[in-house]
């Protein structure tokens, strides 16, 4: 149940955001995980709403985009987006490979007013 | 955009200072609850205590049984209760840490809450992760939990001795660690018994020797 931990930390930047922006509400808050992170939608969705309750974000509209697995050969240099968490390049089977994307887990937009 | 977890990650990297100004090599154990963390750890500490000066983090959700565990070492150990939080953070640490005398410490231990999801994403400030994982928990859990596989330096497969009594096929589980890390090294062990622990200890101490 690391999402709840997750919430707060997100929380605690949404207020210092709206508090630098002079914000007296904030409508939307956006946020990117990457699927190796298994944070789960509905459970961190739930874990925001009880964090942020009470704040200039409390009604918030809040969007998750969670983005796939890609890895990139260091040997052939190809970018794939593997179904499973196969961390072999399927064009030449290396296993020497860079993350290039899935273990997200920022903010990418917070909107007020 | 900015990292949610960013005044996690500042923490760890003052404590990442920390360790690299004071020489001490901090390890960070993660896996399921009763994979045998602390048992390993139990017999880490009879190879490798009397010649480095170690100590021990215990994080759990609540009791310090594991810590009275490691008392007959005479090493400090600092508890860390969680009060229900699966995973230790940068800053839980940092508090920990004031108890320690770092100036005389070469190896630090904590050991994580058990889980294998929530721990992976709070950076601690350790010199690297030790992945455990045991037999009696079914050969899937690399598929199922492939973050710490990924970010592990090592993997220890705990409780071999068991094996025949369980349904945990080694080649299917080292089939599923190819595809996830193929140059992960796996420490077969029976903390228990012993099995396999002399080759794991020599291999840790390198690491500490070189971080």
């Amino acid at each position: 149940m690391h999402e709840l931990a997750i919430a707060e930390n997100l929380v605690n930047i949404v207020k210092d955001v709206a508090a630098g922006e002079k914000l007296s509400k904030v409508t939307k808050v956006t946020v990117c995980f990457g699927k190796m992170v298994q944070v789960v939608p509905d459970l961190f969705e739930t874990a925001f709403r009880a964090a942020v309750a009470d704040t200039v974000a409390g009604d918030a509209e809040l969007d998750i985009e969670v983005l796939p697995l890609k890895i990139r050969c260091n040997t052939c240099n190809t970018v794939t987006g593997p179904e499973d968490y196969c961390f072999v390049c399927s064009a030449c089977g290396s296993s020497d490979i860079e993350i290039e994307s899935g273990r997200e887990l920022y903010v990418k937009s917070i909107e007020g007013e | 955009m900015k990292n949610i977890l960013d005044r996690n990650q500042n923490k760890a990297g003052e404590i990442r200072e920390l360790m690299r100004e004071n020489k001490v090599c901090m390890i960070n154990l993660i896996s399921s609850p009763g994979a045998g963390k602390t048992t390993l750890l139990e017999r880490l500490c009879e190879k490798l205590a009397g010649r480095y000066r170690t100590g021990v983090i215990e994080g759990d959700v609540t009791t310090d049984r594991d810590a009275r565990r490691l008392q007959r070492f005479n090493i400090p150990i600092v508890v860390i209760n969680t009060g229900g939080g699966c995973h230790l953070d940068s800053h839980s640490i940092s508090k920990a840490l004031t108890h320690f005398d770092l100036k005389n410490l070469d190896i630090l231990f904590v050991e994580n809450v058990g889980n294998l999801i929530c721990p992976t994403s709070f950076d601690l400030g350790e010199s690297f992760r030790l992945a455990v994982v045991s037999t009696t928990e079914g050969d899937d859990k690399p598929a199922k939990y492939p973050m710490i596989f990924r970010q592990a330096k090592a993997l220890v497969l705990n409780k071999t001795d068991l094996i025949p009594y369980t349904n945990f096929n080694i080649e299917s589980f080292r089939n599923d660690l190819k595809k996830l890390n193929a140059s992960l090294p796996l420490f077969k062990v029976s903390a228990t018994k012993g099995d396999g622990i002399n080759e794991f200890a020599r291999w840790l101490e390198e690491q500490i020797i070189n971080s």
